[in-house]
This record gives structure tokens, C-alpha cells and sequence, in this order.
């Protein structure tokens, strides 16, 4: 909370120059040359500002109280748990959801470097989504960013939820680098090959805290003692590489992907009388993406994207139980999954379209020993967008989602949910870029 | 100092392939390209990004765009925001210091000609408006010239092996123009006084120099399609005064342009914006005589 007043008396610093310079006239705008507000004056390098506001309503055919139990077994935690683990909006409530502000700054910095950083405002707390410098003299096509940044990896991490065609994250994504994507502290080296078509190659060196596939905290008994150390550096290589080309107004986007990196996830082993795990290890995560853009005319296009993600994660599994009884045994977790969608933008306001979601295999070996747990776990859904101009957009969707369970009855209990989200985007200030 | 000393350095590493190649122009728009390649001739390879039967506000960024800036020595772009929804971040990920605005290897053209229309206060309220102006320049004939000495002056600056090459090109080129303008403004001048509707603010450098009288848009507001309501409005302005001319671009629909030349009996007529626009306008110059005959038709 007091985070977020000193962001607010900052920002309005920040702004407050030029709502003068309207009201007193800027030095430059006296034609006689003569300085009519401060000769001081820094109006002109107020930075690149914009807010863009996401709220939605929502209709689940389960109740809330219900919806809290649902998992995806083995993939993600009831939502009580991902709350204590950091993820602070585990996810959208019937009735209306005030889903983020964001707030960007971009400025070049000097002649070498230029800022760019994302504040995310939630209705009470204060998150720094994005905050980091790119070079840009470098010479060879060579870029080196460092910072908080949302990794290259894939085609749909490093989109901001505002550039998504739906109002939700994929269910791969969800699954392995959760709901804001694997957004890390690090660097990162990328380069342009001078090619005729569009090659790209990027490698990131990063903190690797990502709470679903990564980590890298201390991980402690229920006594205070340690089982295994944090990471003493960095703990997570990222490499991808990306290629497009046009035939005619065909445009193909193609890339290949790989995370990896140290575990260290914690649910509550060191809570003493309660149950809790941890996984201690090595992980990776492969990816391949598609997106094939059929221009018809200067308004609309069909657009064809899919991407597909492989994870497998190796170490040691402990759990504690009520008693505070440890057991430790060796895991491997071998899971798919992948989203394909389908959007189409027929007229200049309108744009609908298509997903499909499948968390595909769900392998976990426990001491040698395959657990039994569902695989091939679905989500359709369908959209369509109102947007009146490039800065305002109203979103119906529709979710058909079967990839959540109960463990009420001690199995595994599919419940499927029917989800309708009426969602608004508003943005203002600067204008953003339109994304590929 | 520091700045001549890398800008020399790098002068130096790049000097051989700047002697053994031509000099890589990149532009935004087609018309651009065909302005350098008429002064660069076969000196330079030029090359265009966004297609010119396209809308120029809202041209789709496609990864290949950064792959041609990546190799570019010189960007030359229509400026006055026309690119900003689609071009600074294409520019940002091509890794190319060249063509960054500041350095010698860019050029922006809307800072060759005297703007109209800048707004004295900016909100948008007012659609998709433009801070610095209307960035339409191009579409008249007088401000070809001072475009042209723009792309002379830079790119004899960045090739001056080749200076006197280009400065004969463009003072052949300059020559044609000025016959040509001659020849064009016979016909504007026939359209003095006339009263005309356009779709978007795409010609209104031509009608005020002509003192063609634009009596209103088919679109509300920039960038917003027209409503029943507006058109409305629109069609009580044509009954209250002659209108001569309804003029539509080729990227917009032109379903209300259609329904008011119907209803009233006033031709529409589809002018190009752009070299590509329609097929006859392949270059700079047959895009005005396009112009010119489709306004005489």
C-alpha cells in the first residue's frame, strides 16, 4: 500500500510538468522567445506514458465456493494454495472482476540506451511487471537487454494480456510458467541474421524464480533445518530462435524454443503439522509455435496460431505429512500440452475466433511407480471483439473447460465448467504499437 | 566528439561494402521509394515496406519488415505520425543503430514541407488524430520538390562517390516535375470554387491550394467509420449547396460514398493515395497523371 502511494506521487511528478506547460504556455510556444514558465523546465522529456485498464464480467456455471476446490492434478494447485504461493488473481470470479491497470513507461535514455517498464496496479497491491533497459547502438544486429523482463520464449510469453485475442492465458502457459508467463530478472543477448526473411536468435540468462516450473529459494524442514540450499546465481537458460517469411500476403512465423533450469518449488513442506511437498531438480521446457497471417485486404486477415510445449522435470520429491512424518523419493514428470487458434478480423471494428486447449500427457513417476492421472484435459473457446477504435475493445468469450478436477470423494473428479467473460480494454496516452 | 569518432569507426569498418555495394534504401510507403529510385537511379537499391492499395495508418507489421530494416543504410519515412502504430517497434527489434531517427541513415520527409492543419489542442475525442499536422503532404504536387532535394541532400551525404550522379538525376527529374505541374494544375485549376466530399483528409493539401471547397467528410471523425447519423447530416449539406465531386480513397469502404452519389447524382470518384493504389499509378508520376484523369473523368 505505501508502494503504491509513492508510485502515485511519482507518477504525478511526472506528469504534472506539462498540465503547467498548458496552462502557462511552454517556453517554446512564446514566439518572442521570451521564457514565460520555469526556465527550467522539463516538460519535453516527459517519458512515453500510457494506462491501459482490463476488467470483465463473469458467469461460471459453479459457484465460486466450488470452483475453489477444482485442480489440475498434478499441473496446478486449488486456488487457496496458488494465492499462498504468489499468484496473486488466481482466477476470475462470477460478477465483476476488476482484472489490472497497467501503467507503461518508455523513453529512450540517452544514445546508447533506451527504458521501457510496465507497472501492473491490482486493486491492492502493486506489482512491477517489466522494468528494463535494451541497448541500442549495439552493432551486427546484436541487442543485449537486462532487467525484469517477460522472456522470449515461444510466440505468446512475451505478450502483455492486452495484445492476447482471448481474455485468458492458454492452459499450457498456465501450466508451466503460469497466468503472467515466465517474466524473470536477467539478461538477455539476441541477434538478427542480415537474411532476406526474418531470422532470429535469442539466449537469456535468468534469476529463475517462475513458481511453477522453476524457483529458486531455500527449501527448509519442518525443524528449520535445510534440505537443499537456493540457487546461488542465476539457475535458468533460455534459448529460442524464430524464422517468417511472406508468400505473397501469406506471412509464416515459425520458432523453436528451450527453457532450462533448477527447481526448487516449495508448497508448505516446512508448515509444521501440515501436510505440504516440495520438488527439488532439474527441468526443462521445449517449445514449437506457428502462426500463419492471411491478409485479404487492408482491413482483414485470418490468422492461424499454435504452439505446442513439452516439460519434463527430474529430482527429488519431499512431502510431509499432519504428523510431520518426511518421506523423500525420486520424481519424473513428463507433460504436454497446446493451444491452436483460430481469429479472423472481417470488418474494421470486428475481429471473432476460435481455441482449443489440451493439456496433453500428464506422466509422473513417483519412486519408479506411474501415478495414475488423467491426461488429455480440453478447453474450447469462442470470441467475439468489439473494437469501436485501436484504443478501446469489448470482448464476448466462451469457455467449454473440462481440465479441472475435484478430490472430494479422494479420486479424481472431472467437473466441467461453462464460462462467459464480457471483457473490457481501454488504453490511453501514448500510442502502442499493433502487434503482428 | 565522441559521437564523429564511433560514426567515423564505423565509417571505416563499413567502408568497403559501401564502395562494393549500392547503397540499401529502406522506405515506409511506395510512393517514397519511387521518388528515391528516380534520383538514385541504379546507384541504390531501394526497397518499400507497406503496400500502397493498403491503409497507411494501420499497416500490419509482419517480421519480414525487420529483416529488410536490419539491412538497410538509409530509412526514409512520411513522418507526421503516419507510421506510429506500426513502425517504432519494427525498428526497435530490427538491431540497426543506422537508421535510428538522430542518426545519419534516417530521414523523416515531413520535415521538408510546411504542414497544415496542426492541431492547437490534441485529445481523442477528436478520433485518430494527428499532433503534428496532417501528414497527407505528399498528395500534392508542389511538395514533391522539396522532398525530392531531401533524398538528394541525404543520400549524397551518405554516397558522395556518387553525388554528382544523383544531383543530375534529380535536377532531370526536378525538370519533368515542373512540366508536369504545369500540366496538372490546368486541371485543378478547373476545380476552383467547387464544392467536394471526401472520405478521410487524404487531399485536402491539393484542395486548399486550388481553392477547392471541402464541405465535409464521409468519415465523423479520423479513422471512425461513418455512422447513419453522420451520413444524415452529410446528406442535409449536400442539399443545401452544390456539390461536384465525392472523393473516396481505395482502402475504405465505400458503401456510403456510393449511397450519396446514387441519391444525389454527384460522381464518386476513387483517387489513389499511393503509388500501387490502383494499377495504372506505378510511379510517382503516373500516380498524379492517374489523379489528374480520374478528377477530369
Amino acid at each position: 500500500m505505501k508502494k503504491l502511494f509513492f508510485f502515485i506521487a511519482a507518477a504525478a511528478i511526472l506528469v504534472s510538468p506539462p498540465l503547467r506547460g498548458e496552462n502557462g504556455g511552454t517556453p517554446a510556444d512564446n514566439e518572442a522567445g521570451e521564457s514565460v514558465g520555469s526556465p527550467f523546465n522539463q516538460s519535453k522529456f516527459v517519458p512515453d506514458i500510457s494506462l491501459i485498464l482490463d476488467a470483465s464480467y463473469v458467469y461460471r456455471n459453479t459457484r465460486d465456493g466450488e470452483y475453489e476446490k477444482l485442480h489440475t492434478p498434478a499441473i496446478t494447485l486449488v486456488p487457496a494454495e496458488e494465492e499462498r504461493h504468489g499468484h496473486e488473481e488466481p482466477f476470475l470470479r462470477n460478477g465483476f472482476n476488476f482484472n489490472y491497470a497497467e501503467i507503461t513507461f518508455f523513453s529512450i535514455v540517452d544514445p546508447y540506451l533506451e527504458l521501457f517498464a510496465v507497472c501492473h496496479l491490482a486493486e491492492d497491491h502493486f506489482g512491477l511487471e517489466e522494468a528494463y533497459f535494451t541497448t541500442r547502438s549495439l552493432p551486427f544486429g546484436f541487442q543485449l537487454r537486462a532487467g525484469k523482463f517477460l522472456s522470449g520464449f515461444g510466440r505468446l510469453n512475451e505478450q502483455h494480456a492486452h495484445y492476447w485475442d482471448f481474455a485468458d492465458q492458454t492452459l499450457i502457459y498456465n501450466a508451466f510458467f503460469g497466468e503472467e508467463g515466465l517474466g524473470e530478472v536477467g539478461a538477455r543477448l539476441t541477434w538478427v541474421a542480415p537474411t532476406d526473411f526474418y531470422l532470429m536468435a535469442g539466449a537469456e540468462i535468468l534469476r529463475g524464480s517462475n513458481a511453477r516450473s522453476f524457483g529458486n529459494g531455500k527449501i527448509l524442514n519442518v525443524d528449520g533445518t535445510t534440505i537443499k540450499d537456493g540457487s546461488n546465481g542465476p539457475n535458468l537458460g533460455v534459448g529460442y530462435l524464430k524464422t517468417s517469411f511472406d508468400i505473397g500476403e501469406l506471412t509464416v512465423l515459425a520458432g523453436a524454443s528451450g527453457a532450462f533450469g533448477k527447481s526448487r518449488i516449495n508448497h508448505g513442506l516446512d508448515r509444521a503439522g501440515k501436510s505440504g511437498t516440495a520438488f527439488m531438480g532439474d527441468t526443462y521446457v521445449l517449445g514449437g509455435d506457428i502462426t500463419l497471417k492471411y491478409m485479404m485486404d487492408s482491413v482483414r486477415f485470418v490468422s492461424l496460431q499454435a504452439e505446442y510445449l513439452y516439460r519434463h522435470m527430474e529430482g527429488d520429491f519431499h512431502s510431509n505429512d499432519a504428523s510431520d512424518v518426511m518421506t523423500r523419493s525420486g520424481m519424473m514428470k513428463r507433460q504436454s500440452g497446446l493451444y491452436a487458434q483460430m481469429v479472423a478480423k472481417f470488418s474494421r471494428r470486428w475481429r471473432c475466433g476460435a481455441r482449443y486447449d489440451l493439456l496433453q500427457m500428464n506422466r509422473v513417476e513417483e519412486s519408479g511407480v506411474e501415478a495414475d492421472l488423467p491426461e488429455n484435459m480440453p478447453r474450447y473457446s469462442g470470441m467475439l471483439e468489439y473494437n469501436p477504435t485501436e484504443f478501446s475493445r469489448f470482448r464476448v468469450q466462451y469457455n467449454f473447460d473440462a481440465s479441472r478436477y475435484g478430490t472430494e470423494t479422494g479420486a479424481y473428479e472431472k467437473k466441467t465448467n461453462h464460462e462467459v467473460i464480457v471483457q473490457a480494454n481501454l488504453a490511453i496516452g501514448a500510442h502502442g504499437a499493433h502487434s503482428f | 566528439m565522441k559521437k564523429t569518432l564511433l560514426i567515423a569507426l564505423a565509417l571505416l569498418v563499413w567502408a568497403p561494402s559501401l564502395f562494393a555495394n549500392k547503397l540499401k534504401v529502406v522506405t515506409t510507403y511506395p510512393y517514397i521509394a519511387s521518388i528515391a529510385s528516380q534520383i538514385g537511379g541504379d546507384r541504390i537499391k531501394v526497397d518499400f515496406l507497406a503496400r500502397g492499395d493498403y491503409d497507411p495508418h494501420t499497416i500490419i507489421p509482419k517480421p519480414s519488415f525487420i529483416a529488410r530494416l536490419r539491412k538497410a543504410d538509409l530509412l526514409i519515412i512520411n513522418g507526421a505520425q503516419m507510421e506510429i502504430g506500426w513502425l517504432p517497434s519494427l525498428l526497435r527489434q530490427s538491431a540497426n543503430p543506422a537508421v535510428n531517427p538522430g542518426n545519419p541513415g534516417f530521414l523523416d520527409l515531413s520535415h521538408s514541407v510546411k504542414l497544415i492543419d496542426v492541431p492547437k489542442s490534441v485529445s481523442r475525442e477528436q478520433g485518430d488524430i494527428h499532433p503534428d499536422g496532417n501528414p497527407h503532404y505528399y498528395l500534392d504536387p508542389y511538395n514533391i520538390p522539396p522532398i525530392a532535394r531531401s533524398i538528394l541532400a541525404k543520400l549524397s551525404a551518405l554516397d558522395s562517390h556518387n553525388a554528382a550522379y544523383y544531383r543530375s538525376r534529380h535536377d532531370e527529374f526536378a525538370r519533368i516535375w515542373g512540366a508536369k505541374s504545369a500540366e496538372w494544375e490546368r486541371k485543378f485549376a478547373s476545380l476552383k470554387g467547387k464544392r467536394v466530399i471526401e472520405y478521410h483528409k487524404n487531399f485536402d493539401y491539393i484542395l486548399r491550394r486550388h481553392g477547392i471547397i471541402l464541405a465535409g467528410t464521409i468519415e465523423p471523425l479520423p479513422g471512425i467509420p461513418p455512422t447513419s447519423k453522420h451520413i444524415e447530416m452529410l446528406e442535409g449539406t449536400i442539399a443545401a449547396g452544390r456539390i461536384s465531386l465525392i472523393l473516396q480513397d481505395v482502402y475504405n469502404a465505400d458503401d456510403a460514398a456510393r449511397h450519396l452519389s446514387k441519391k444525389f447524382g454527384i460522381p464518386m470518384v476513387k483517387l489513389p493515395h499511393d503509388v500501387g493504389a490502383v494499377p495504372p499509378a506505378e510511379g510517382i508520376i503516373s500516380l498524379f497523371d492517374e489523379i489528374v484523369r480520374r478528377l477530369g473523368q
